[in-house]
């Protein structure tokens, strides 16, 4: 269909894209590491349960973790061989317990394709598939796929709006297909009519290569930061308000991301389980900027030494985007599935300015996605007293996008000073 | 691998803006200002301008010196404390002396320039603890200070401008006082060109001519420094609510008058617009939400046009000090609601 433009809502920053980096680069397969490090915990809620033991042969593709409970996902061997060991190991990442594979020549794992499947089969096997959000924040997508309410929309979300991040822009233009396919068995299996997809105006091949699908509505988003944010996504393309502690599924809406949909497709028409995933390799600070597919529990090192190596000596390593991702000390980090970048970024890019005292100047609340107010947070968390940071600031509903602190003159570590307070909060046994 | 890498919180990338950078932005919307203020009122106003920046800054640098301990161990650690303060260093000083300078008529003299901006930086400013923990502007602060202890003001201050537009050297009051006074219309007096230009117009050094406070509204707008409706709302509301004031003046004659044409020569005079682009903008001192700016400048305006009317005084200074001590009242009443907020009525009825 014709793409329409979409809302505009108010807030939000404009950094600079950075994404000529790695725009016009093709995803390259990278090939299977030697070993593989595959932790358990590879979305939102519990993590999966180990079902392998040490010595075990396994296939790629094969269950390795079982879902445990509603919200967890079943995690996979992402290359056939030998599972050496399962320990609880401390990353640059953080502390989590990770199943070791050693890499051997193998089969591969996979489920029967499906022809025709019923909304039912499509949800089975996105659930068996251990399919997550891989936008981000890796909600089980067989939770999301099962509303409770009736929806009428799906909004798949390729507005990919973190600087640097290119994957899901390839994604679009080389999977157009598979997207399209993809986003349609979910619709089945939601049982709406309505797919809209969402895509960021800086990306106009993308909207091109969507339009002569006559099911799915393209609407062009405005450059601005976050826009792919769930609730901003939502207003812009639909016009719904989603509510403070609602669902969107609430308001008929589900979204899911592009690469989700891609992975959906190929889960239902290959029956492949999830278990490698594209993703960005860049900044100033890497030889060769890529995008890449790659095998989830894979070496950071690994990745980098694919693309080159250090161009120069970086100043930061972040793991996923450079708005809302992870800070590494070391390169000893792995991928999971939610992974959706590694950047190396360099002195230039990579703001490390000392704080400076808080101006008062307001653009912080200005650019809040969610209306809030951030100063208020920093000011009271700064003091000490988390329950009025917390009153006066709406902690509660902040989405951690880092719009504050990026317009933020004096530099204040505003993400910090909510992320204390919330902690403090559920120390003290509040929400 | 080396050991350089940095590990924080994100985001890892953050806008180029700084303190700094925003306030070279207000020193450069300044300018035209500062240069007209000159090419009217001559090497006075020039004096007046360095002497109040040169003052503030170095009291904010004594200031700091003796506060960062730079006199101890005999004077061992000045060249330290001299580099830390160059490091914060931020040029709200700087214009905090431009701004005071910019308020005060070209009849100042050059010592109560210098105590004016002790009285701002030291007093107003730097024992509230420095930039962004003081209450008021420094600047107003500094103004109303010498007013009240010098009887600096417009309204007695006759000026000589430096080239004489008009016919004669020009020193009569300021416009601001025929507008106030009720003989007769002021319009005929001078004309809104003039105003405008700030030709042959007293007042003060920075203040008279608008086409250069526009300039630098206009720069401050595009480097996104200042919200463009901020000084357009107040200058709306200002202006007919002084031409609602105004036409009670005309009561005993022949009865009240609305006349809309007092609009611009009420906006052109005296402070008002200097104000409404470069004090009440002041980060620091205004209301940080959307709602809250609303009120504090519709609020001022109204306040502005009132006390004009009846004090026949340039009441901005003291309206924006006023103003400046209820802004962290304003504040607590006008926490934005969040996006898709729900009113509580209707969350019962969900429920």
């Amino acid at each position: 269909m014709k793409a329409v433009k979409g809302k505009y809502y108010f807030g939000g920053v404009h950094p600079k894209g950075a994404k000529d980096l790695s725009k016009s680069a093709p995803i390259e397969v990278m090939p299977a590491p030697e070993t593989v490090y595959v932790s358990i915990s590879q979305s939102l809620g519990k993590p999966a349960v180990p079902c392998v033991s040490a010595g075990q042969t396994v296939k790629e593709g094969e269950v390795i973790a079982k879902a445990d409970g509603a919200i967890s996902s079943d995690v996979f061997a992402s290359v056939a061989g030998t599972v050496e060991k399962i320990e609880e190991t401390v990353t640059s990442d953080g502390k989590e317990t990770y199943i070791v594979i050693k890499a051997s020549e193998g089969e591969k794992f996979r489920y029967p394709a499906l022809e025709n499947p019923s909304a039912e089969e499509i949800k089975e096997r996105i659930r068996d598939c251990g399919i997550v959000g891989l936008g981000g924040a890796g909600f089980p997508t067989a939770v999301k796929v099962a509303p409770k309410t009736p929806v009428d929309t799906l909004i798949v979300n390729g507005a990919e709006c973190e600087p640097y991040l290119t994957c899901d822009h390839r994604l679009m233009v080389e999977k157009t297909d598979e997207i399209a396919r993809g986003a349609r068995l979910i619709a089945k299996a939601l049982g709406v009519a309505n797919i809209v997809i969402g895509i960021e105006a800086n990306k106009p091949d993308a909207i091109k290569a969507f339009e002569p699908y006559d099911d799915i509505k393209v609407v062009i988003l405005k450059k601005q930061y976050p826009m792919g944010g769930e609730k901003q996504l939502i207003y812009v393309t639909t016009g719904r308000r989603v509510g403070l502690g609602k669902l969107p599924a609430d308001y008929g809406v589900v979204v899911q991301n592009v690469g989700t949909c891609f992975a959906v497709c190929e889960a239902v028409e290959q029956g492949k389980p999830l278990y490698e995933r594209v993703l960005t390799v860049s900044g100033k600070a890497v030889k060769e900027p890529k995008n890449l597919l790659v095998r989830v529990g894979t070496k950071i090192e690994d990745i980098i030494n694919f693309c080159g190596g250090e161009a120069v000596n970086p100043k930061k390593a972040v793991l996923g985007g450079p708005m809302t991702g992870v800070a590494l000390a070391g390169y000893d980090a792995y991928t999971h599935k939610t992974t959706s970048g590694v950047l190396l970024l360099d002195k230039k890019e990579a703001a490390a300015d000392e704080p400076t005292p808080c101006l008062n100047c307001g653009k912080c609340a200005d650019v809040c996605p969610m209306h809030l107010m951030p100063m208020n947070t920093a000011f009271y968390s700064a003091a000490g007293d988390f329950e009025e940071a917390a009153k006066q600031g709406n902690v509660a509903y902040c989405i951690e996008c880092g719009a504050c602190e990026y317009i933020c003159p004096a530099k204040r570590p505003l993400i910090q000073a909510i992320r204390k307070t919330k902690a403090e909060l559920r120390k003290n046994g509040g929400k | 691998m080396d050991n350089t890498i940095v590990v924080s919180t994100p985001p890892h990338v953050k806008s180029k803006k700084t303190t700094r950078s925003i306030m070279l932005d207000v020193i450069i919307a300044l300018a035209p200002s500062a240069i007209a203020g000159i090419v009217f009122f001559g090497l006075l106003a020039l004096m007046i301008e360095l002497v109040a920046i040169v003052s503030c800054v170095a009291t904010e640098f004594v200031y700091f010196f003796i506060a960062n301990k730079g006199f101890s161990n005999k004077c061992r650690d000045a060249g330290k404390v001299c580099v830390r303060w160059w490091k914060q260093f931020d040029f709200t000083s700087v214009v905090t002396g431009l701004i005071l300078a910019l308020i005060l008529p070209a009849t100042a003299q050059w010592y109560e320039v210098l105590i004016g901006s002790i009285f701002s930086i030291a007093v107003v400013k730097m024992l509230f603890g420095g930039t962004g923990k003081n209450l008021v502007n420094p600047a107003s602060a500094g103004r109303v200070f010498m007013f009240l202890s010098f009887a600096i003001t417009t309204y007695t201050a006759c000026l000589i401008p430096a080239l004489n537009f008009t016919s004669g050297v020009f020193t009569g009051p300021t416009n601001l006082s025929w507008l106030l006074s009720s003989d007769g219309n002021p319009v005929t007096k001078i004309s809104v060109l003039d105003l405008f230009l700030g030709t042959g117009v007293a007042g003060c050094i920075g203040e008279t001519c608008a086409a250069a406070i526009l300039l630098g509204y206009v720069y401050l707008c595009i480097r996104n420094v200042i919200k463009w409706w901020q000084p357009l709302l107040f200058i709306a509301v200002f202006g007919l609510a002084a031409v609602f004031m105004s036409g009670f003046s005309y009561i005993q004659t022949g009865g009240y008058i609305f006349n809309i044409e007092l609009f611009l020569p009420h906006v052109l005079s005296g402070g008002v617009l200097f104000g409404a682009v470069f004090m009440f903008t002041d980060y620091v001192t205004s209301p940080k939400g959307v709602y809250g700016q609303l009120v504090y400048y519709i609020v001022a305006a109204l306040l502005v046009a009132v006390l004009r009317y009846f004090t026949k005084l340039e009441v901005t200074s003291f309206v924006i000090m006023l103003m400046n001590l209820i802004v962290p009242l304003i504040d607590k009443y006008t926490i934005r609601k969040p996006f898709g907020y729900i009113k509580k009525k209707t969350q019962k009825e969900d429920k």
